[in-house]
């Protein structure tokens, strides 16, 4: 419908074009090829070796458990968070707003140095902690801690600009016909919301999985014991160990890949469910 | 079920939304509330439906104190503006879900909701849309379908907020002569919000007229257009002339004429306004008794009548009239003629009083 008025030159639209590709090219395919040659160099039985090591296979093993709980806790704070900010007014919701948005605006650094501070040897409560034996920095807790913290606005932020352009009347049209608060949420306000939460979780699980500075900071670098993927990448590439480390990365590789082909699915069902209608419900033709 | 407000208050922040509003609606009746927009009259709405809980004041129900009833418990028929239909659930799903959230030992069987739900959907004539999504159906099927909703769980009390106000104005008409029709069959109690004059007096039995948070006049959709209560309401439904003049022992002074207004008869020397309905302004040739000399500045003809804007020669600015079609064939005005007026009914309201006696 724009095409008539936008129609520019076939040069412009050519010259742009090769512009756009001839940067995604140099800076996301070159480099992920590159990443895969290097990776194969010693040949397949070298990759499959370097994943199959037990230090890597705990590196993967924590990566997973640490994402484990970490989704799970930001989704329901997202949902909640989200839910409290679009549907209810009160007092300080900017300064909540504000807040979710902080892990975004500091470096993942002070992220992680937080927890340092906080329970570390020398921290706040740290010798509260030595005194009961709980260890938290370099150690899984601290882990996973850094974790949820870095990525606290993935599912808030993808839901609040969401349910605040919903508004809150199907939810008392649903209160009004006899709905309990609970029936509200699990047949109103979730089905609404579904495919922002799916897309939420992906983006903060990818970000789990490949959280490095903040995670750097608590890890402490114990090898088969506080090391993630990110993390075993690093300490293999730091000993030379080109192969295996490019080997570790192409799964991390991977995991970015299989996020963006999920977030176009997730985005195709979104589109399909509400497919035309969205233009329609806005315009008032009888 | 009669609904009685009870010198409700409501604010929302520094702003004054409802100020001591009493109000009675009988058993059976189909009530507009009408106002402009910030007058308070959804905020009304939404407070006898519990979406809202007064600052001061009660409701209740029947004689029953409901003003701390949750939403869901006041067995209300909500219908919003914007329908507020579940936009993940198919029509039929839709006018479903009041009887599927009852609890399971209270819940109809599956076919007796099954049942009830293709009857409100034939009572809204929509049978054929019953497997569409809302975003597939048009502004007026949506709102049949919001109204079938609030039906289903068979409401005590409807409540509708300008049921009618994102609908071309074709559609309005229709469907608010077929709500009518509804009511007369079911009989239910019935509040609606409207800011259209038209729409509240064609509609409803009785129209309660409400301005800055207050009620100005609760009458009959006749009462209040023929004997407003006070200037506001005049204004409100409908065009008026304003006429400046003085009332003095009986008679009322406006421009070059005198006016007979027994009425005031006690009263001495106050100035006054008058209010005139365009259709009951008498335009003729010759002067009649007590007629004000008007110059023909402009001519309407806007659909079933003709507007005249006329110019009074007594230097008290323009006036409105409408004539028929009829009477506008019969006179032929020209513009920049000099023709003479009549008022045929006009209304006195003192200044500085809000009330006056209305006029025989």
């Amino acid at each position: 419908m724009a095409r008539s008025t936008l129609n520019e030159p076939a040069f412009i639209r050519l010259t742009l074009i090769t512009a756009a590709l001839g940067f995604l090219g140099l800076f996301l395919f070159v480099p992920l090829a590159a990443l895969l040659t290097e990776a194969l160099r010693k040949g397949l039985a070298a990759y499959l070796a370097a994943l199959e090591e037990p230090d890597a296979l705990s590196a993967i093993r924590l990566t997973l458990l640490t994402a484990a709980i970490a989704v799970p806790l930001n989704l329901l704070f997202g949902i909640a968070a989200a839910w409290a900010v679009a549907k209810f007014e009160f007092a300080g919701k900017q300064i909540l707003i504000t807040l979710i948005d902080l892990p975004f605006a500091v470096s993942p650094v002070i992220s992680g140095l937080i927890w340092v501070l906080l329970f570390g040897l020398q921290g706040w409560a740290g010798p509260w902690l030595a005194a009961h034996n709980i260890k938290v920095i370099f150690a899984v807790p601290g882990l996973v801690l850094a974790i949820i913290f870095v990525t606290v606005p993935f599912v808030a932020r993808e839901l609040i600009p969401l349910m605040q352009e919903q508004g809150a009347e199907e939810e008392e049209a649903a209160l009004v016909l006899g709905a309990s608060g609970l029936q509200t949420f699990l047949r109103v306000t979730l089905p609404n919301i579904k495919w922002g939460v799916l897309y939420g979780v992906v983006l903060c699980n990818a970000r789990a999985m490949g959280e490095f500075g903040a995670v750097s900071v608590v890890s402490g670098h114990i090898r088969g014991m506080t090391t993630t993927l990110p993390l075993h990448v690093e300490i293999l590439y730091n000993e030379y160990q080109f192969a295996a480390a490019f080997a570790v990365a192409s799964l991390l590789a991977l995991l970015a890949l299989v996020t963006l082909a999920t977030k176009q699915c997730v985005e195709w069902g979104a589109m399909r469910r509400t497919g035309g209608g969205r233009a329609a419900e806005r315009g008032e033709s009888p | 079920m009669t609904i009685a407000v009870n010198a409700v208050t409501k604010r929302f922040g520094h702003f004054l939304a409802l100020t001591d509003v009493n109000l009675t609606i009988p058993e059976g009746e189909l009530v507009a509330l009408l106002g402009p927009s910030g007058s308070g009259k959804t905020t009304l709405l939404r407070i006898i439906a519990g979406l809202e809980t007064p600052d001061a004041g009660t409701i209740h129900f029947h004689g029953h104190d409901a003003t701390t009833r949750a939403a869901r418990d006041r067995q209300v028929g909500f219908v919003f503006q914007h329908y507020a239909l579940f936009r993940h659930l198919t029509v039929y799903d839709n006018i479903a879900f009041g009887l599927r959230v009852i609890p399971r030992r209270l819940r109809p069987s599956r076919p007796a909701i099954d049942q009830k739900v293709r009857s409100l959907l034939q009572l809204v004539q929509l049978d054929w849309l019953a497997s569409h999504y809302p975003s597939q159906l048009s502004g007026g099927q949506r709102q049949r379908v919001a109204l079938a909703r609030a039906l289903a769980v068979e409401p005590r009390v409807m409540l509708l907020d300008e049921p009618f106000g994102a609908l071309d104005a074709k559609v309005r008409l229709e469907l608010r002569r077929w709500l009518r029709r509804l009511h007369d069959e079911l009989h239910v109690t019935s509040v609606f919000v409207t800011h259209d004059q038209e729409e509240a007096l064609e509609v409803a039995d009785r129209v309660v007229v409400m301005n800055e948070g207050r009620i100005e006049q609760v009458g009959t959709a006749e009462e209040v257009y023929e004997q407003p209560a006070n200037p506001f309401v005049y204004r409100f439904l409908g065009n008026v002339n304003l006429f400046h003049g003085r009332v003095h022992g009986g008679r009322v002074q406006i421009g070059s004429i005198h006016l007979d207004t027994p009425e005031h008869s006690g009263i001495q020397d106050t100035p006054a306004e008058g209010y005139v309905r365009p259709h009951d302004i008498e335009v003729d040739r010759t002067a009649p008794p007590a007629a004000i000399g008007v110059t023909v500045e402009e001519i309407r003809p806007v659909g079933p009548v003709v507007r005249l804007i006329l110019i009074r020669q007594d230097g008290g600015g323009r006036i409105e009239a409408e004539l028929s079609r009829d009477r506008h064939r019969e006179l032929r005005p020209q513009k920049g003629e000099r023709l003479f007026i009549r008022l045929k009914q006009l209304r006195l309201f003192l200044k500085d009083h809000r009330q006056t006696p209305p006029a025989p």
